[in-house]
């Protein structure tokens, strides 16, 4: 609604002005109609100055696709997810190390697909290949590599403040810890912030 | 931009980049995965007897001799340039066995050219 400023009209009878509402592309409006909006516009620009005071207070926020193996959350990054793929044929590869699942037609591309749970448990190296039946494949770019992540289910996007990443536990084993940015809350669940670098390079 | 995928040099000492044209392929299954070897450097295929079966195929015709052994001899296919892709970066980083030079990407399936 295009707005102009109150409508001043001068009185008939002594010199003080009178104001009788406000004009708009729709009509005059009544006096207290007038007062309603100029609050209304009033209350969202406030609404408006404390949510980016808030803003800046809590500093710059994060996007982190969310995930799961199992019962655990892992989070990554949105900035280095190239897409989120539904497995299709992966063809195995002889003679590689036992975390390439395989490599995949993606859309006329060869993407390479890693198991994330053999990536993050190295010592179960005897286990069977996951089955990429109902799973999901995230697509992760970092420094120009590429690779797909087979991960049990996707939650959601979530944005985060940026200083609500914590460090990885000290508890944590190091050959483990190094595949983590930090740890974050999600959801009422501590989930781990991964590390895109760490995991595409061996 | 596509990285120009390049041939070992089986048979003039330099890398041949594949550029144009079609590269002619014996393709294999070794029980994994589909392997692709240039026909032109295959000697040729013998029945193993005996034991888990399956085959032999001696290669060597444009370079040193060396042999798989397979599961099945599938045939020849013919895959143009466009089809022939650079092995992913990722996947070159965790090869502990013998490195395909390329991948074929056709919509019958995926092949490892070694």
């Amino acid at each position: 609604m295009e707005k102009r400023p109150i409508n001043i009209r001068k009185g008939a009878v002594n010199t003080n002005f009178e104001v009788t509402g406000m004009v708009s592309t729709s009509g005059i409006l009544p006096l207290d109609e007038a007062r309603e909006e100029l609050l209304r516009e009033a209350s969202i620009e406030a609404e408006k100055s404390g949510r980016e005071k808030a803003q800046e207070e809590a500093g710059p926020t994060r996007s982190l696709l969310v995930f799961f193996l199992g019962a655990e959350g892992f989070a990554v990054d949105l900035a280095h997810v190239r897409k989120v793929l539904r497995p299709d044929r992966i063809a195995r590869v002889s003679g590689a190390a036992p975390e390439v699942l395989g490599l995949m037609n993606c859309h006329g591309e060869v993407l390479c697909v890693l198991d994330l749970r053999r990536i993050l448990s190295p010592g179960k190296e005897t286990a069977p290949p996951a089955a990429a039946e109902g799973k999901f494949i995230v697509v992760i770019q970092h420094g120009g590599k590429e690779a797909g992540f087979l991960v049990d289910a996707v939650r959601d996007v979530t944005e985060l403040p940026a200083s609500s990443v914590h460090p990885v536990l000290d508890s944590i084993d190091p050959s483990r810890a190094r595949l983590f940015e930090g740890t974050v809350a999600c959801g009422g669940q501590f989930v781990g912030l991964l590390s895109p670098s760490a995991c595409l390079n061996p | 931009m596509r990285r120009t995928v390049r041939r070992p040099a089986v048979a003039v000492g330099v890398p041949e980049p594949v550029t144009t044209g079609s590269v002619d392929l014996l393709v294999i299954d070794d029980g994994a995965a589909l392997r692709g070897y240039d026909c032109r450097d295959v000697v040729r295929v013998e029945v193993v007897a005996g034991g888990a079966g399956g085959y032999l195929v001696r290669l060597g015709r444009l370079g040193s001799p060396r042999e798989v052994a397979c599961r099945e001899v599938l045939g020849s296919v013919a895959l143009s340039t466009r089809e022939i892709r650079p092995v992913p970066e990722t996947l070159r980083e965790r090869m502990t066995g013998e490195m395909p030079w390329a991948v074929g990407l056709t919509e019958r399936g995926m092949y490892l050219l070694y």
